[in-house]
């Protein structure tokens, strides 16, 4: 299974609910939430937002080679073949 | 201040501004409520009530682009969405939020192209 790597803000509810969904559908996850984090941590999250084209908005979801901005079950579920 | 008299005074002051871009609260109450609290606990923090669901940069030139409503400055995007990124706020015609898609900023200029 492709790899879910997820920059997520702890006051945001979709990003909460885009942790949901990947539990409910047993996809394991990693996230990092970007209010929480350290300098240096925001610093190098906000350069690969930034790569990517994004502004800052979150969930920002990285789902092998693929990033989604945004809570889309329907994207995650296409690239993850669910 | 307690944060629930805090709540109710952002929404009386958001109603205000809202209602003359042509947007309103989300019929979506639960949703609406823990927003609202998340922005009273970042007001506290940071002081000003910013969007809890953007990244602030601390550059505050950036970041006071995010102070709720920030409908002002990303309007063209959140008209496009027809709610703000949070989905606090929605378009006076929408009814059913839930039909509402986050697009990504980038997906919403390249559909302008």
């Amino acid at each position: 299974m492709k790899k879910v790597v997820m920059y997520t803000l702890s006051t945001c509810p979709w990003c909460m609910r885009a942790k949901k969904f990947f539990r409910e559908h047993d996809v394991p996850f990693e996230y990092t939430d970007y209010d929480k984090a350290d300098d240096s941590t925001k610093k190098a999250i906000r350069a690969d937002c930034l790569a990517h084209g994004s502004e800052m908005s979150f969930p920002f979801v990285k789902i092998g080679g693929d990033v989604v901005v945004g809570y889309n079950p329907d994207k995650y579920s296409k690239l993850l073949g669910l | 201040m307690d944060t629930e008299k805090r709540k109710e005074q952002l929404r009386t002051m958001f109603a205000k501004v809202v209602d003359h871009l042509g947007y309103k609260f989300s019929p979506d109450e639960e949703l609406v409520d823990f927003l609202l609290e998340q922005e009273v606990n970042i007001e506290k923090e940071k002081g000003h009530p910013f969007c809890p669901c953007q990244g602030l940069t601390g550059e505050r030139e950036y970041d006071m682009k995010l102070v709720c409503p920030c409908i002002p400055f990303h309007r063209e995007h959140y008209d496009a969405m027809k709610r703000c990124w949070c989905g606090m706020y929605v378009h006076k015609d929408v009814d059913d939020p839930d039909s509402l898609m986050q697009i990504s900023l980038k997906e919403f200029l390249e559909s302008k192209k």
